[in-house]
């Protein structure tokens, strides 16, 4: 069982991290050497590991690695069979790996290799199946828009360097809580059209819902446990570098808050259970960008933990339902509560932790992050407090419309006409059932608000009330809202505009090269050429013409001779 | 006799002979043109060797060479424009050159 | 020990073009990569450290009255090259062993390379001239002779193209390096300061044309698609290295002050260069003519890092080349292998699917492609990484809004580098395969040729500290003191 190898190696990467990372786990302070800004130039670049772990660091690796794991025995199951499993595992590994790199260095060189390897991995993995022309579309915008959104990063790293003389993130941000930030507004917008594009928020947001004709443990690891993480991990890990400066606040404020209603809006008519979890998770990312730009990014990396184990959860049990009846499309699902009962308490609990239900982690984690918001709206926190105050009714708006589509995704799936089905393989049910273990686990420890507790659990079940009694009522959940379903025509910049104009640019181009630029050298070739026809004619090879040309030129010459002398 | 009478007449025949040269298309009497330039110098030869009262006459002796050459020139340019004409049936320059 | 490394691949070359009828090609070419392994190791050997200025110095007397010396040696600028074009011209000796190799075509290749590497060994005007010459008329015989062999008129056009060009640019760089030569009275490049600004627009010109610098670039495409694998290899490889090498030896490091006042314009036409080229390789449907406008987008990056004449401009530029070496290498030789076996290097005609049809050959493609639009932590991404970071700094011949806008463009390059390389994969290595008679995967000469470059491309990419080390300048003093917070 030669695909069982690739699950053994993730599984002794995950030993080794655990034990790396696990005694991280608490507060901890540290000894450190960071070079001085005493305004030369920074280092040459090199990619010294420079390993070094935050206590939010350490969560967000385990859970890597945690999600990597489930995800590799899960395929064996999903994908086993697949001609192609063997690059596919090991690219899976790479990713895992570069996340790692990612969030467990210092070193901002090491963090870039492993944004965009991430960037490639993703690319590969969501075009496994490049036969068919989703995969391929889908797999060559998400590489296009997260690369263009990396080159941000790059830029961002250079500004880092120059401003404090280090390729050190810890050393530069050492130096910016001193009292010392410089270029904050810079740094922060090139950082936020980095993580805009990796995690997938307002306008660069669309790539992410194309990317799903990826397999589906691969939409899990993207979605819960890299790529889209990383984008909230920087936004929040580099939140010392741009904390001063109001505009880059207001202007992730106001993205947060465009990407999650907008997210949650379009997750709520989808007719495709894979695509209406992937708005979610734009949605949900943008909960976090929000409490992030509120002044706290611990409340968005506390909710990006909850949000990988329950969406892992959610994707790895639409695989499951994607194993039975053959297709994503909600119309082929419904009634499976009770041929696959196992999937259906799993996927139950993680719906109600996406709509925020205690005691699962989502309801915590959620009310985290709500109530940075208040005090964001109430002006305590680092955004003007009338954004503030926008940015929390937006989040409560939201917090409504992600029960109402959890409830919506729930129903349709699972009740309804009985349907004939059968439960996974144990090897895809294991995991599933593991990362609903863990929705209720991670709740151990979370800070609790009782006011925040009351109001959102009130709205949730509010939603779930109104969906509940409109299905029961019509017996169909299908919301007729065109402009909604064609997602507002967001994406024809990406899909009509630029693709033509770079065609029509490239066309110019080539013409221009061909008929412009090799003006010169055409020319210089037709100018020798004119210039031999015009000598040409004088080689008549007519002996008795060269004699009188001679003949007159002696005389020209004699008579010139006799003149001027 | 002053010098000017026979440079005149050596001028005259060797304007007429580079006219014969570069303007008749046929091979003898372009050989004739090329007579008459080389005689147009013996003329002239003559005359200075006259003028200068040259006391060895190089002129003259100079004059004897050229037409001994003269001769064994017209001699060797028929036999060649008999040659070409028996191979191309003409003697017109143009032609001939044009059919090589 | 210089002029063994350089009289070796020269002294082969030479007796396999005398004897082409009575070796055979398969044991010419290896009598070819022994040369170029041993011309290798040499120049490996030679190297005595960075403190060193001329490493191995070798200065005899040459033609007495022109004060032209026999002088060569190596420097910390063109040691990297050097190691590239041996690596180089072994790799194209190895992908000759084979069965229809011409002998001649070894001994080009043998001299090409030869010629190469003293150019980069040459320290003395005149010598660095001859050599510069010496590679031309050979790459001539190589693309007419041996190029596509579907097109023999085109072949021929595209070799006389080429040899136009860079003949016309020799010359004005020989005008410019008299010009130079005559007032100072010395042809000792590492003696020479200073000259009148019209030899430095000359030998910049000559050296644009073979970089090449838009809009002196159109040769390129044609002479690079009609060659054969091992002269495109060479052409992309070497023959750009040499513009490269020669603006920084003679532009930047001879005549600094009188390059100062062209860089700007220098560093205009790389980055026009980089967006122009990528905006031309996304119309591109022969998958080698791509490649070789793709070439153009990475020169414009090492044309702008040079034009900021400062140390990590230098380290930017030698990166960039060597990278830029490796990575075109590997495309041409993946692409060469795809048009050796279908006949044709267009993508519609090669279809789609190589994925499945020659797995590993795909997956040198696209690794190939995926280092040369600069992912970060293979070669390709250094080069550009420092030279926008030398735009970026500025530095102090540029003008600060210059050099951003020049920045802003080339991140435009980049992102435009991408896409034209993800349509081209999505053309012929994505897909539903549609097989096809010719299809095969690598053998092993093949694999072997292509796995060197991409673990030299990964050590690069993994571990540029030993090549950027040798370019921190000693004005670098980065002072470290411990932090508890």
């Amino acid at each position: 069982m030669t695909k069982w190898a690739y699950s053994g190696i993730t599984a002794v990467l995950a030993v080794v991290v655990a034990i790396w990372a696990i005694p991280d786990l608490g507060d901890k302070y540290f000894g450190y050497f960071a070079p001085l800004n005493d305004g030369t130039s920074p280092p040459m670049p090199d990619l010294s590991p420079d390993l070094f772990l935050f206590p939010v660091s350490a969560q967000i690796v385990l859970l890597t690695v945690g999600v990597g794991l489930l995800v590799q025995i899960y395929s064996t199951a999903y994908l086993g069979h697949h001609p192609r499993y063997r690059s596919y595992a090991l690219i899976i590994i790479l990713f895992l790996l570069a996340m790692i790199a990612v969030v467990g260095t210092t070193n901002l060189w090491v963090l870039l290799v492993g944004w965009e390897v991430m960037g490639l991995c993703s690319y590969l993995l969501i075009g496994h199946e490049w036969e068919t022309a989703e995969a391929r579309a889908g797999a060559a915008k998400a590489f296009l828009m997260t690369r263009i959104a990396d080159l941000g990063l790059v830029l961002a790293i250079l500004v880092i360097g120059e401003t404090y003389g280090t390729y050190d993130l810890l050393g530069a941000e050492l130096v910016a809580s001193d009292g010392g930030a410089e270029n904050s507004t810079a740094i922060g917008l090139l950082v936020l059209v980095a993580v805009v594009g990796k995690s997938a928020q307002f306008p660069l947001h669309s790539w992410l819902p194309d990317a799903m004709p990826g397999p589906t443990p691969i939409t899990a690891l993207i979605h819960a446990a890299t790529m889209v993480a990383a984008g909230v991990y920087l936004a929040a890990r580099m939140f010392p570098l741009y904390r001063d400066s109001e505009l880059v606040l207001v202007a992730l404020a106001v993205i947060a808050g465009i990407t999650m209603l907008i997210g949650a809006l379009f997750a709520l008519v989808q007719a495709d259970l894979k695509r209406a979890l992937a708005w979610s998770t734009v949605s949900q990312l943008a909960l976090m960008f929000a409490a992030i730009s509120a002044g706290d990014p611990e409340a968005g990396t506390d909710h990006l933990i909850a949000h990988g184990a329950f969406k892992a959860l959610l994707f790895l049990g639409c695989g499951c339902l994607m194993h039975t009846v053959g297709s994503s499309a909600l119309s082929a699902m419904g009634g499976l509560r009770k041929a696959m009962p196992v999937t259906f308490v799993s996927m139950t609990i993680g719906f109600a932790a996406l709509a925020g239900l205690a005691p699962t982690v989502g309801f915590f984690t959620k009310d985290s992050v709500l109530e940075a918001l208040k005090h964001s709206a109430d002006g305590d926190g680092t955004l003007p407090a009338s954004v503030g105050q926008v940015l929390f009714y937006v989040a409560l708006a939201t917090t409504f419309v992600t029960a109402v589509y959890a409830a919506r995704l729930w129903l349709i799936a699972f009740f309804g006409e009985p349907k004939e089905g059968h439960e996974a393989p144990r090897a895809m049910l294991l995991p599933v059932v593991l990362l609903a273990v863990a929705t209720f686990a991670l709740s151990i420890g979370q800070p609790f608000h009782l006011g925040f507790g009351l109001v959102s659990t009130g709205i949730a079940v509010l939603a779930t009330a109104v969906v509940v009694y409109a299905w029961s009522n019509r017996g169909e959940l299908d919301i007729d809202a065109p402009l909604l379903t064609r997602e507002l025509d967001l994406d024809t910049p990406y899909t009509r505009w630029i693709p033509a104009i770079t065609r029509e640019a490239a066309r110019l181009v080539v013409v221009v090269d061909r008929d412009g630029v090799d003006a010169y050298s055409d020319g210089g070739a037709s100018g020798a050429q004119l210039t031999s026809r015009a000598l040409e004619i004088v080689q008549s090879r007519n002996v008795q013409r060269y004699a009188t040309v001679m003949t007159l030129g002696v005389i020209a010459l004699v008579v010139a001779g006799v003149i001027w002398t | 006799m002053p010098l000017l009478y026979p440079l005149i007449l050596a001028a005259v025949l060797f304007g007429i002979g580079v006219y014969g040269v570069l303007a008749r298309r046929n091979a003898v009497l372009m050989l004739l043109g090329v007579e008459l330039m080389l005689n147009a110098v013996n003329l002239n030869l003559v005359a200075f060797d006259a003028w200068l009262e040259d006391e060895i006459h190089t002129g003259q002796s100079l004059t004897l060479f050229t037409i001994a050459i003269a001769a064994a020139e017209i001699g060797l340019g028929l036999a060649i424009i008999l040659a070409l004409f028996r191979a191309v049936r003409t003697i017109d320059v143009d032609q001939v050159g044009a059919e090589s | 020990m210089i002029t063994t490394a350089l009289s070796i691949p020269f002294g082969l070359g030479l007796l396999l073009l005398v004897f082409r009828n009575t070796v055979s090609g398969r044991v010419a070419a290896l009598l070819g990569s022994a040369a170029m392994a041993a011309s290798l190791v040499l120049y490996a050997l030679v190297w005595e450290g960075r403190s060193v200025r001329v490493s191995g110095e070798v200065d005899t007397s040459w033609i007495e009255p022109l004060g032209a010396r026999l002088h060569l040696g190596v420097t910390y600028v063109s040691w990297p090259f050097l190691l590239m074009t041996a690596v180089l011209g072994l790799l194209c000796c190895v992908w000759l062993i084979a069965e229809d190799t011409s002998p001649a075509l070894v001994g080009l290749v043998l001299i090409i390379s030869a010629s190469a590497l003293g150019v980069f060994s040459s320290l003395d005007l005149l010598l660095f001239f001859v050599f510069f010459e010496l590679a031309l008329i050979p790459m001539w015989f190589v693309i007419a002779w041996w190029g596509d062999p579907h097109d023999p008129e085109g072949r021929r056009r595209a070799a006389t193209r080429f040899l136009l060009f860079t003949v016309t640019g020799s010359a004005l760089l020989l005008v410019g390096i008299v010009w130079v030569a005559s007032p100072f009275g010395s042809l000792q490049i590492l003696d020479i300061k200073g000259a009148a600004l019209g030899a430095a627009v000359l030998i910049v010109l000559g050296f644009a044309v073979k970089t090449p610098l838009v809009p002196l670039h159109t040769w390129l495409p044609d002479a690079h698609s009609k060659a054969p694998t091992v002269g495109s290899v060479l052409l992309a490889g070497v023959f750009l290295k040499l513009g490269t090498y020669g603006l920084i030896l003679l532009g930047a490091q001879m005549l600094p002050e009188e390059f100062a006042k062209i860089a700007p314009y220098v560093a205009t036409a790389g980055v026009v260069g980089i967006v122009w080229s990528a905006l031309a390789c996304y119309a591109q449907d022969d998958l080698k003519r791509l490649i070789a406008y793709s070439s153009i987008g990475h020169m414009g990056f090492v044309a702008l890092a040079i034009s900021t004449m400062s140390d990590v401009g230098l380290a930017a530029a030698v990166f960039g080349s060597v990278a830029h070496g490796l990575i075109t290498g590997l495309l041409f030789f993946a692409s060469g292998s795809i048009k050796d076996r279908l006949g044709t290097a267009s993508m519609a005609a090669i279809g789609r699917g190589l994925y499945a049809r020659t797995p590993w050959l795909a997956v040198a493609f696209v690794f190939g492609a995926v280092a040369s639009l600069g992912l970060p932590g293979l070669a390709g991404f250094w080069g550009e990484l420092l030279s926008l970071r030398a735009a970026y700094e500025v530095g102090d011949v540029l003008s600060k809004p210059g050099a951003w806008t020049l920045v802003g463009f080339a991140v435009l390059g980049i992102a435009l580098t991408t896409a034209y390389f993800v349509r081209a994969i999505r053309l012929i290595a994505q897909g539903e395969a549609v097989p096809h008679e010719g299809d095969r995967d690598l053998n092993r000469r093949e694999a072997l040729v292509m796995s060197v470059l991409a673990v030299g491309i990964v050590a690069l990419g993994v571990a540029p500290g030993p090549l950027v080390g040798l370019y921190d300048g000693p004005n670098f003093q980065g002072s470290y003191e411990a932090v508890t917070p």
